[in-house]
């Protein structure tokens, strides 16, 4: 094992580099509550959902380090997402088109 | 290394083999050992099996009359129900899978164990709970909503115990997602070396695609239920139409889960069957990669059909077409593992032992399963048979002369493995015989009562339909001596049974490398593989005569 | 090695690959709940669909600021449990800052339990609870509060899982029980917790955001 460079030091970056990305997701945690307000009709409430989905790719990517991580992890992310769209997807199929 | 060394004759030291290493009730409740849980498992299906077949066999007495004899209408409901409960959940998804899965799925890849063992053990007290949960609602008075609760006769009407049966199906679920990830994990993580993906034998195949299918559906069941549940306890207006709720909601979330769980039922049986046919064709099977993409495929598109389930509900007939589309695509790689099974048997050298036999009716039955199929999935066939016997037929082709007598091959395929006796052949022999006649028996004459117009889950009908019923309750009575044969016999071979060798069907694959039974971590030497599953001859070549060779083994002492 | 001795557990032989196994199935079981969580999302979609004015007034008689401060801090304690996972696997040797950091996490997601208690409170005393006496006129607002209720409770129970694990780990490490460095029980934890925190992330626009603006 490599000789720690220091407590300070390791400690520091990680710090660093967290913070901007909890400072991210506060902003846009603020923005979706500002945009909220903005009478735009189906865009507000796609924002809300948008912005919903880059605070949890944010949490994804870095957070829980599937940027890092091996194919076989980033697969495993992917097959609960493609099934999950497949549901909604096809429940909508009937959903949106009743008569 | 010498032939013996490599066969694996070589006298070892003596060690116990799995069943012996501790003999104690704890040493069982607390093991971590995956064949140990396996037969934990199997004890704890078997009673199950016997549970749900009591009641069904009370429901095929009432209908030797039309008017019926034996059962209130009440009491019809609740037994037929608690048959389909017990049956899809506590027999068919944790019959292969949890059973011969568990026990084999090391073994063939060349593993010590699962890959998160105490994981697996929780798994087992989980349906332990979930069966409690479920036999109570019986005890208490049962369940009248059929085993699929529909909303919102299961939410709202219904004045049976719904919330106890929901519960168990609910905890269940969960016992099936622990050993799903637990399979994944362990098919991923723990070959053997040179045990490369194209390598694994199919029944590791089916097991993995079939954990994929329960990781990935089985929590939308759970919501489903949970939804029931909330509705019927909290008061919330989630399935009621009254209130602005949409009890359809319901049936697209339950067949999100219960299409795929059909998959769930058939694909380790397609499994038990790819290892059955070689062995006793001694033939390669034939076309192992779309074997292969034929069970990912099903596991995949599996989930794209269920709303053929929902052709008569409301659902939009946009969604209809789809779904009727979507279900005519499955067929197609079904059919392909269809006739690979039967190319495998050209040019074999096959010999019907009662595996074989099991086998051989799993690939008839669950074609004429599948092929009706193709009815229900055309919707205006389906509009004439929905809710009728026709339906039931189907559905009990795929799972029971299907996946039942896949479940039966392979618990006889195996049991010198597992127990390490043999057992009486002409005797099981003979259950295969009866069970296929007494199947057919059963449930053709329910295809004619059905496309005549009988519906499912009445009490009483017509009196035409009377000869149809008492073939179907005849047949049933053979069924049922079918399964308790083996019961019997099994259970007598563990005490007079003869010894079984390592290798008694001289087959491939690495669990036969092992001894009989095995040992608690399944391998003496680390098993290394050099090649293919199924190396029954040469390639290129017909049928083999002789034992095959066995994989290499290394010294990992 | 002797940290990795004591973390690996049978039937592994190398702890490199047990600690990748235990990353993967955690994985697979976060894609399990992703289709869990979904099935409920789908129903609150499927009943938006069908009732949007009355999703809308309901949606505005939620109390917005409890539900921003506790968006923020449950995406707080996600970068407390983010420092504490790579803190561990860093080749540093962090353990107080773990230690720090795990004990931060479980309190803030105690913080949340707390607030959403009060939050409970206030709606009940402003009968929002579907059943006789509901506060709004449109039926389909009865149906919001269902899911609200369903939702948000099945998104505690989870979390107090994870305050449990995570406190669990605390103690743990606390006692010098288990090496910190490289624990493979605190990755898993760790994307435990994560996923929670999505989850809520996702119900933030869904619960608290419909009707803001009208």
């Amino acid at each position: 094992m490599s000789a720690p460079p220091g407590h300070a030091t390791g400690a520091g970056r990680l710090w660093r580099k967290n913070l901007v990305i909890w400072a991210a997701l506060l902003a846009l945690l603020l923005l979706s509550l500002g945009i909220a307000y903005v009478p735009m009709g189906r865009i507000t409430v796609a924002a809300g959902i948008v912005i919903a989905v880059m605070k949890s790719a944010l949490v994804l990517l870095l957070f829980m380090e599937l940027a890092k991580s091996g194919s076989l992890i980033r697969l495993a992310a992917i097959a609960g997402l493609v099934f999950l769209i497949a549901m909604f997807g096809l429940a909508l199929t009937d959903v949106l088109t009743r008569t | 290394m010498t032939d013996a060394l490599l066969a694996g004759d070589l006298p070892l030291p003596p060690r116990p083999d799995y069943l012996r290493h501790g003999s104690t009730i704890a040493s069982w409740l607390t093991t971590t050992d995956h064949k140990r849980i396996a037969i934990l498992y199997a004890i704890t299906i078997t009673f199950f099996f016997f549970l749900g077949g009591a009641a069904v066999t009370a429901v095929r007495l009432e209908l030797f009359e039309p008017n019926g004899w034996l059962l209130t209408s009440d009491t019809y409901n609740k037994l037929f129900s608690f048959h389909g409960i017990i049956m899809v959940w506590f027999f068919l998804v944790p019959s292969i899978p949890n059973t011969l899965g568990n026990f084999l799925l090391p073994l063939m890849i060349g593993a010590p164990d699962v890959a998160f063992p105490r994981l697996n053990l929780f798994s087992w007290y989980l349906t332990i709970a979930a069966g409690a949960f479920t036999v109570y609602a019986l005890l208490a008075g049962g369940v009248d909503t059929g085993w699929t609760f529909y909303t919102p006769y299961s939410s709202m009407f219904s004045n049976s115990h719904v919330f106890a049966a929901a519960a168990g199906v609910f905890v269940v679920g969960f016992a099936s997602i622990a050993t799903g990830v637990n399979f994944i994990a362990t098919t991923h993580m723990l070959r053997a070396p040179g045990m490369t993906w194209f390598r694994l034998p199919l029944f590791v195949w089916a097991i993995y695609a079939t954990s994929l299918i329960m990781v990935l559906a089985t929590p939308v069941l759970a919501i489903s239920l949970l939804l029931v549940i909330a509705e019927r306890v909290l008061g919330l207006p989630i399935f009621d139409p009254a209130r602005g709720g949409d009890p359809i909601l319901f049936q697209h979330l339950f067949w999100f889960y219960s299409h795929p769980a059909v998959y769930i039922m058939v694909l380790p049986a397609m499994g038990v069957v790819s290892e059955v046919i070689p062995c006793f064709a001694r033939r390669r099977i034939f076309g192992y990669d779309f074997m292969v993409y034929a069970m990912l495929a099903i596991a995949g598109i599996g989930f794209f059909v269920w709303g053929h389930h929902m052709f008569v509900s409301g659902q939009s007939a946009l969604a209809s077409l789809v779904f009727s589309f979507l279900s005519f695509i499955i067929a197609v790689p079904s059919a392909i593992k269809v006739f690979n099974w039967t190319a495998s048997l050209f040019r074999g050298q096959i010999s019907f032992e009662s595996p074989m036999l099991y086998s051989l009716g799993f690939v008839g039955l669950f074609t004429t399963g599948g092929l009706s199929g193709l009815f229900l999935a055309s919707i205006p066939v389906d509009v004439h048979v929905t809710d009728t016997y026709f339906v039931v037929a189907h559905f009990h082709y795929i799972m029971v002369g299907g996946s039942v007598s896949a479940f039966f091959a392979g618990l006889h395929f195996w049991w010198p493995k597992v127990t390490g006796k043999l057992y009486p052949e002409s005797w099981a022999k003979f259950a295969a015989i009866l069970m296929y006649a007494g199947f057919n028996m059963t449930f053709l004459p329910q295809f004619f009562a059905g496309y005549l117009g009988m519906p499912r889950r009445y009490h009483t009908y017509p009196a035409e339909f009377q000869i149809y019923n008492v073939m179907s309750s005849a047949g049933a009575g053979v069924l049922a001596v079918a399964y308790l044969l083996p019961l019997g016999y099994l259970t007598w071979s563990l005490f007079y049974g003869g010894r079984a060798g390592n290798n008694p069907w001289a087959a491939t694959g690495l669990e036969w490398t092992t001894t009989s039974p095995p040992p608690p971590k399944n391998f003496d030497r680390q098993p290394r593989v050099d090649r293919g599953p199924y190396e029954y001859h040469a390639e290129g070549m017909s049928a083999g005569t002789d034992a095959p060779e066995v994989q290499n083994a290394r010294d990992i002492r | 090695m002797s940290d990795e001795s004591a973390l690996l557990r049978e039937p592994w032989f190398d702890f490199g690959r047990q600690r990748e196994a235990g990353k993967f199935g955690i994985w697979v079981f976060l894609g399990s709940e992703m289709l869990f969580f979904g099935a409920l999302l789908l129903t609150y979609t499927v009943c938006r669909i069908e009732h949007p004015d009355a999703f809308a007034a309901a949606g505005r008689a939620t109390n917005i600021w409890y539900g921003t401060i506790n968006t923020a801090v449950l995406l707080t304690s996600s970068l407390t449990m983010a420092m504490a996972s790579q803190a561990a696997a860093s080749p540093a040797r962090l353990r107080r800052l773990v230690l720090a950091c795990l004990l931060a996490t479980a309190l803030l997601g105690l913080a949340f339990v707390v607030i959403k208690g009060f939050e409970y409170k206030e709606d009940i005393d402003k009968h929002l609870v579907p059943g006789a006496g509901f506060a709004l006129p449109q039926p389909g607002a009865q149906l919001f509060y269902g899911l609200y209720w369903l939702v948000t409770g099945v998104h505690a129970v989870h979390l107090s899982i994870g305050i449990v694990l995570v406190g669990r780990l605390f103690w743990e490490f606390y006692r010098r029980e288990l090496p910190t460095q490289a624990n493979p029980e605190l990755e898993i934890t760790a994307l435990y917790w994560h996923l929670v925190d999505i989850v809520w992330i996702f119900l933030y626009p869904l619960i608290y955001l419909p009707g803001r603006s009208s």
